[in-house]
């Protein structure tokens, strides 16, 4: 089909710039839409214009040093992004493609460029510049934000952690704070309404020999108090020191020195005695309280062995739930936990009708152990025996 | 150590000559823009072609701003190259920025080049009071405004295939293929130290035969500033070609060849 297509027309008309220009730059020909953008009329421009004239200066270093050599390298080049001046001073982006018209020999004619008006694109890549740099300043923000967020969430955690701990720490000492206004009031009742009652006893009655006779018992209770106060002041003493040092043990050299101070006791008894730490053998702990408390359990279980059958009393340690545990079981008399098991640490609590029975050990070593850190239970039946667990440091 | 300088500048070495000439590429190209001047000295000459660090294919990672905030930068590299390959009594051909370049190398280390020649050279691009640089102070703050704004040439369209390829190695191809190609915050760095600098008093110092070719229409270098850079150095040659724009052994290559080997004779 003939549509009769002028070309001429369709070139000067075509919605996008064309100029043709010599390899010195010089351009001999436009279309009229290059001269419309540029406001050039043609007589302004041809012969007379060089592609540069229409740049500002870093579009000359760009068109000298990338798109000249790029063009004479390659013999084309697409999509270059420059910013024309019209005539007037005023600025527009363009996007260019060249091709180096060359003859037979590959001399170079002319070069033929298109330049394309990108005013609207150019408009909207600058918001998308402006869009993109506010996110990336609003992201920084974010992470700014987050930033801190996070550290002072990790720092309330860790007041939390140590509020948790300080916490454990009270309720500990309110336990024992409890259990201490306990003993006190228990043990001081009795001799002070003793007391109470003999000297109403010693005002109603007048002989001297009775007064006498009531005075000196009035001094044994009295006796009786300053032990029960000295005691009392001893375990609040133990309570305070709480940070005292710890020392290196070796359970076996501890046990053989205890067996050593209850020589006779043991002899006379005919218990036999046995110990096992070889699951564990050392531990960190207050010499002293050790010392106390191996003592202390030792002596006891002798003190309450069975009359009716020989005492066998045997000491081991283990690990249990990562914890060192320090187990002593006799088969003495056994205590009836239901009847006395609440007030078995307690302070001058005895539960046999024994001669030598004295209560302040199981007290005080309970004293001892929890002021640690750790915890002292008793597992008994009555005419078979008792095991005493001693935990040393629990596990939060 | 030689491995890492080899592949730092990009080192590219051809011929079968005796002697040695290291050609060195200008602002915004690469080693690439030799292809037309190499063939005809490969004979008679080893060749050496580099890619200035941050620019062709060099190694990007090596792009130190603060080394390169000066021409000293490129000019150690230079040095280190032509140590590590052992070269002596050198023809060195620098364009535009690398003429400078190439000159402070010969002021540094006086025996290393034989000759030095220099294509459209400019010791300082600015106008001021006594000298005409071609640039006046309008035009540089449209040149800053162009960089900072990212508008053209070191942001088009060619850029972020550059930039995207450390991911995607199936660029490399494609990337053969293309010229002057330049990572547009470097390029941006690298023309603020080059078309910023005044290299004008180092002139003086240069004792090494020197030659400076001229491109009749350069608006980059013009004729005045070549003529400056003959006027100040003592032991140089100066020769007019006959060609436009800013790359005489591009736009007129047959010129710059016989003008190269006149001098070299």
């Amino acid at each position: 089909m003939n549509y009769n297509l002028d070309y001429k027309e369709l070139y000067n008309n075509f919605p996008s710039g064309y100029f043709c220009s010599l390899p010195d730059g010089t351009i001999v020909d436009s279309n009229k839409k290059f001269l419309d953008l540029t406001n050039y009329t043609r007589e302004e421009v041809i012969d007379k214009k060089k592609i540069t004239d229409f740049l500002s200066l870093g579009g000359k270093i760009y068109f000298e040093n990338v798109y000249s050599p790029v063009l004479k390298l390659k013999g084309s080049i697409e999509e270059i992004n420059f910013n024309f001046i019209k005539k007037g001073g005023a600025k527009f982006p363009v996007l260019v493609n060249s091709v180096e018209i060359k003859d037979k020999e590959g001399l170079h004619l002319y070069t033929q460029s298109a330049v394309l008006n990108i005013s609207h694109r150019k408009r909207y890549e600058q918001e998308l510049l402006i869009a993109k740099r506010k996110a990336n300043d609003l992201s920084n923000e974010l992470i700014a934000v987050n930033k801190e967020l996070r550290s002072s969430s990790e720092l309330i955690l860790k007041q939390k952690l140590q509020l948790e701990e300080f916490n454990k720490y009270l309720e500990n000492k309110n336990r024992q704070l409890s259990s201490f206004a306990h003993i006190v009031s228990h043990n001081l009742r009795a001799p002070v309404s003793n007391l109470l009652a003999l000297s109403d006893l010693y005002s109603k009655i007048t002989g001297l020999e009775d007064k006498d006779m009531i005075f000196s018992k009035v001094e044994i209770v009295i006796g009786h108090l300053n032990e029960t106060l000295n005691e009392l002041i001893e375990s609040v003493k133990i309570q305070e020191n709480k940070d005292i040092a710890h020392d290196s043990i070796v359970f076996d050299s501890v046990f053989n020195k205890t067996l050593e101070i209850l020589h006779n006791q043991i002899l006379d008894s005919k218990a036999e005695v046995t110990s096992n730490f070889s699951e564990v053998a050392n531990v960190e702990y207050p010499k002293l309280y050790m010392e106390s408390i191996m003592l202390n359990l030792l002596s006891n279980s002798i003190r309450y062995r069975s009359p009716n059958r020989i005492a066998k009393i045997h000491f081991y340690t283990e690990i249990n739930n990562n914890e060192i545990m320090l187990t002593a079981k006799d088969n003495g008399l056994g205590i009836d936990l239901e009847k006395h098991g609440h007030k078995l640490f307690g302070l001058s609590n005895t539960f046999h009708n024994h001669p030598d029975s004295k209560g302040v050990g199981l007290f005080m070593t309970k004293i001892q152990i929890e002021t640690i850190g750790g915890s002292i239970t008793v597992e008994s039946e009555v005419d078979k025996g008792s095991t005493f667990k001693i935990i040393f440091k629990k596990n939060i | 150590m030689l491995k890492k300088i080899l592949i730092r500048n990009n080192v590219t070495i051809q011929g079968t000559g005796s002697k040695s000439m290291f050609l060195v590429h200008g602002y915004g190209c690469d080693q690439n823009m030799w292809r037309f001047i190499t063939p005809q000295f490969k004979e008679d000459y080893k060749i050496i072609l580099i890619d200035l660090v941050g620019s062709g294919k060099s190694d990007e990672n090596s792009y130190d701003y603060d080394k390169y905030n000066s021409l000293e930068g490129y000019a150690n590299d230079i040095i280190e190259i032509c140590d590590a390959l052992n070269l002596k009594d050198v023809c060195f051909v620098g364009h535009s920025v690398s003429a400078m370049i190439g000159a402070l190398v010969a002021i540094k280390r006086p025996a290393l080049f034989e000759k030095l020649i220099m294509i459209g050279p400019s010791p300082r691009y600015i106008n001021d009071a006594n000298y005409f640089g071609g640039f006046s102070q309008n035009d540089i703050d449209d040149l800053m405004e162009t960089l900072d704004s990212n508008y053209l040439g070191w942001s088009s369209a060619m850029a972020p295939v550059i930039m995207g390829n450390a991911d995607r190695p199936e660029l490399a191809v494609e990337l053969e293929e293309s010229f002057c190609q330049n990572n547009p915050k470097i390029a941006s760095h690298f023309a603020k130290v080059t078309f910023l600098g005044d290299n004008r008093n180092d002139l003086k110092k240069l004792s090494t035969d020197t030659l400076i070719i001229q491109s009749k229409n350069d608006v980059i270098a013009s004729i005045k500033v070549g003529q400056f850079v003959h006027d100040h150095i003592a032991n140089s040659k100066f020769v007019l070609l006959e060609t436009t724009g800013h790359c005489p052994h591009l736009s007129g290559p047959a010129q710059a060849i016989e003008a190269m080997k006149q001098y070299l004779v």
